[in-house]
């Protein structure tokens, strides 16, 4: 046995040891990465959508009421508030958008659609509702200067 | 006499190579795995999340969300000067009963189980290891809504009260609303639009 190849062994062990351990460890924390990582997404893109699925069929039933009717108002103000709000609901994503492609501002958006929804029930008289979930995003952005988009923190990799 | 002491004089050596060997590529491998659970972890996190955003919550979320807009239109609509069907009372309570059974769905009663992730808790409870890490915004909702039960159920004589110590609704339940929601349409004369 040459004595080179034992010296070369000994500085290669406790790398090749790191790394057998690195390996499965990164195989399993990846397991654990997806799994924690689409609770998150599960809740965040359900409370998203409930909210702006509420504007949507809200907007899209009171339309159907007045084309029932027989009152269509194209020219009112109900019909106009409908119509902007159903198209900027149109425009919000149904996947997270990455950065690369992100030329959306989500949270401008949301203020949009809120806004245009509280427009709609102005006109028919009643008091919203449902106003809830983006909201309570833009105040978390307000309050820690997160990106306004839906990122995990503490990941550089990201987008 | 400790055998598991690398420095125990008396030991045989070849047994104590071996425990100082074993203890040194534990060492190297742990420190390794530590690592690389962390990194392994912050590489999928976004991937996990866009998975179920995409393929879980915002499909759920655009469901319930969509039956609550109409509940909440047809309501609002039954209470308006604007409807004048027969029987406008009767309407009028089952609209506001489905809009307040719409508005007790959490997500938690209507989300798909997550398969994968029940599997992996089972196999870190035979480890006997911790479990599954849970986000920490996620834990507190869970406890925000254990407590909403918990003021349901002390209140169970009022008439206000929600569920009491009923069972949580189920997508089963959503699904029933759904078809009561279509038949309160029907009866206002209103065409039955997409799901």
């Amino acid at each position: 046995m040459s004595q080179d190849f034992d010296l070369e062994t000994l500085v290669h062990l406790e790398q090749t040891l790191y790394d057998s351990g690195y390996q499965e460890g990164f195989a399993h924390g990846r397991i654990h990465g997806l799994i924690e990582g689409r609770a998150l997404g599960r809740e965040k893109g359900f409370e998203l959508w409930e909210e702006l699925a509420f504007y949507e069929t809200f907007a899209l039933t009171w339309k159907t009421i007045y084309t029932s009717l027989g009152r269509e108002e194209d020219k009112t103000r109900k019909a106009h508030h409908i119509r902007h709000l159903l198209d900027l609901i149109s425009q919000f994503p149904q996947v997270n958008p990455s950065a690369s492609d992100s030329e959306l501002d989500i949270l401008k958006l949301s203020r949009q659609i809120q806004s245009r929804y509280r427009a709609l029930c102005s006109t028919l008289g009643l008091k919203p509702s449902n106003i809830r979930a983006s909201e309570a995003d833009t105040l978390d952005a307000a309050q820690t200067n997160v990106e306004p988009v839906w990122k995990i923190e503490n990941d550089q990799t990201m987008f | 006499m400790d055998l598991d002491s690398p420095w125990d004089d008396t030991a045989a050596p070849s047994i104590s190579r071996d425990i100082e060997w074993t203890k040194i590529s534990n060492e190297f491998t742990n420190v390794g795995y530590r690592e690389g659970i962390t990194a392994g972890k912050e590489s999928a996190l976004q991937e996990g999340f866009d998975d179920g955003f995409a393929g879980v919550g915002v499909p759920l979320g655009r469901e319930i969300g969509a039956l609550r807009g109409r509940a909440a239109a047809l309501l609002a609509f039954v209470q308006s000067p604007l409807c004048v069907v027969e029987g406008r009372e009767a309407l009028l309570a089952e609209a506001r009963a489905i809009a307040s059974a719409l508005a007790n769905v959490r997500f938690t009663d209507v989300v798909p189980r997550d398969l994968e992730a029940e599997a992996h808790a089972r196999e870190h409870l035979a480890d006997d290891e911790h479990g599954v890490d849970e986000n920490e915004e996620l834990k507190e909702k869970r406890k925000m809504e254990g407590l909403e039960d918990m003021l349901a159920q002390l209140t169970a004589g009022a008439p206000s009260a929600g569920m009491g110590d009923k069972p949580r609704p189920t997508m089963e339940d959503v699904r029933a609303l759904e078809d009561r929601l279509k038949a309160l349409s029907a009866r206002l004369g209103l065409p039955v639009e997409r799901s």
